[in-house]
């Protein structure tokens, strides 16, 4: 194919696919910037594998949601129980973390193993997250949480912004650290539930931490990193979509190398800016 | 002077673990209070509670002032407990000061860039207003961190280990600008710090804090080479040399 037939293919048989990539391109790289800022990169990693496990979990006779629904209870209830872990001193942070992670692999293997109705091909596609087959209703499922999500942090903006840099004084002025900083997970679980189930925990991962890391190693101040990081995430799923297709390789992990590479990109200006 | 924090018979605590007992003292308008003591001793612990972030598990913290308008009290915390990966500008913290004056949903006005202009010149930041904060020294960011506190307006101002870390000038500079605080803008000022010669020569009054040993009074009253010996377990000098207060661990022994 040529490159414009490569285009054409894309904007009339696969609108969802390029739509929905970029749509989750742009919630996971502007959420990115709060959670690589917050320093729990390692906390987005767990959620995408919780959501996976949401989703496998309905392949079970006494879990039988839809998908979206199974990946966003599971996914909501690990936000609400980690929030209560991760205040506590006893165990590190990175350890309750670790072991939610793996939990949530091996419970997710289990289930594929046992689960009646799995079919093989079925369950890889889901947690693949196959892109191209992005549906008009998992489509507009995801952009209404895009919306509510937009609209949480356009009228929260202070109180997430004081929490995020410093939540002691904030707690002084009477701000509820706990209750906000539940807000933001419980915001950023729907978003990663959702758009696990459409694009997979490779894509959804991927854009929480290149985007936000290249955008801060290329803008100098906060509302530039945040424009660059969405910027990004624009624009890296139909560049990644065109190779994809031009080199018959999977579409998330050619989207979220595209990203990668303006992450390089963004690292060797860097370097070069510096001398 | 009014009482502005009432400790009535307090005990402190973090769920059934008792800290500090039965503490019974009050911080005055107008005071330029020192909170000292040893690391871990309970200096954070009364902090939280005059921050109101502490609730007593017994007796009762009280909060007045002379108007009867609820005290505003403006905190500066330790600069490294700011986490301050994203590259706000100074005047974005700063701006952080006036966010419960304006409540929900509202945005800055021309009022609150304004106050937030005038902070930062008070404490001689007005240059750097949009340089980035991360970027900034240690005693510049302090400084920072002191107009946001001011931004909001406060009657009382607290400061936690405000000279941590710092080298010789920067040191003094802070401690010269709370001082200035407290003499000319009448701000009553409470400070926290291990580090007793910063507090010794500014405070008027000082608590000694530790968990079988808590007093409270002025400077010469409290700062005895017997208390802070007994305090810290070791010979502690106090002598005053050209009207300051220098501390001597090891006992005293100065060339004159």
């Amino acid at each position: 194919m040529s490159p414009g037939d490569i285009v054409s293919t894309i904007v009339n048989e696969f609108p969802y696919a390029l739509y929905g990539s970029m749509l989750v391109g742009v919630a996971a790289a502007f959420l990115g910037v709060f959670i690589v800022a917050r320093r729990v990169v390692f906390f987005g990693a767990v959620l995408t594998q919780v959501s996976v496990l949401g989703l496998t979990a309905t392949f079970l006779p006494f879990f039988a949601l839809p998908h979206t629904v199974g990946s966003l209870v599971v996914t909501l209830f690990a936000v609400v129980i980690l929030s209560q872990l991760l205040t506590g001193k006893d165990v590190p942070r990175d350890a309750i973390l670790g072991v939610v992670f793996v939990i949530a692999i091996a419970a997710r293997i289990l289930i594929m193993q046992k689960a009646p109705k799995v079919e093989a091909a079925e369950v890889e596609s889901l947690l693949r997250g196959d892109i191209l087959f992005v549906t008009p209703d998992l489509f507009w499922l995801m952009a209404g949480a895009f919306v509510v999500a937009m609209l949480l942090h356009g009228l929260f903006a202070k109180e997430f912004t004081f929490i995020n840099f410093d939540a002691e004084t904030a707690r002084t002025q009477g701000y509820n650290a706990g209750m906000w900083n539940l807000i933001f997970y419980l915001n950023a679980g729907m978003i990663i539930a959702f758009a696990t189930h459409m694009v997979g925990d490779l894509f959804v991962f991927g854009f929480l931490v290149v985007p936000p890391v290249a955008a801060s190693l290329l803008a100098k101040r906060v509302r530039t990193i945040f424009a660059v990081s969405v910027l990004i995430g624009l624009i890296s799923p139909p560049i990644g979509l065109f190779f994809a297709f031009l080199w018959d390789f999977p579409a998330s992990p050619t989207i979220v190398g595209v990203a990668s590479v303006i992450l390089l990109g963004a690292y060797l200006l860097r370097l070069v800016r510096r001398r | 002077m009014t009482p502005y924090i009432i400790f009535e018979n307090t005990t402190l605590g973090y769920g059934s673990k008792v800290i500090l007992r039965d503490l019974t003292f009050t911080i005055e308008e107008g005071d330029y209070f020192g909170i000292v003591g040893p690391n871990g001793a309970g200096k954070t612990t009364i902090l939280r509670a005059i921050l109101g972030v502490l609730k007593p598990l017994a007796g009762r913290v009280q909060f007045q002032s002379r108007t009867g308008e609820p005290l505003r009290i403006g905190y500066v915390p330790q600069r490294d407990t700011i986490d301050d990966v994203l590259p706000y500008t100074v005047d974005e913290v700063v701006m952080m000061g006036r966010y419960r004056t304006l409540g929900m949903f509202r945005h800055p006005s021309a009022t609150d860039r304004s106050a937030v202009a005038k902070s930062l010149d008070h404490v001689g930041m007005g240059d750097l207003a949009g340089h980035i904060f991360k970027d900034l020294s240690g005693g510049q960011k302090q400084r920072v961190l002191i107009a946001r506190a001011l931004a909001g307006d406060p009657t009382v101002l607290v400061l936690d280990e405000p000279t941590n870390g710092m080298d010789l000038p920067s040191r003094y500079s802070i401690l010269d600008l709370t001082r200035r605080l407290h003499d000319q803008d009448g701000l009553t000022v409470i400070i926290v710090s291990h580090l007793l010669d910063d507090v010794a020569n500014h405070a008027s009054r000082i608590a000694i804090v530790e968990q079988s040993f808590f007093q409270v009074g002025t400077v010469s009253e409290v700062l005895t080479g017997r208390n802070l010996s007994d305090l810290y377990g070791l010979p502690v000098g106090v002598e005053t040399i050209q009207g300051r207060t220098i501390i001597l661990a090891g006992g005293t022994n100065v060339s004159r």
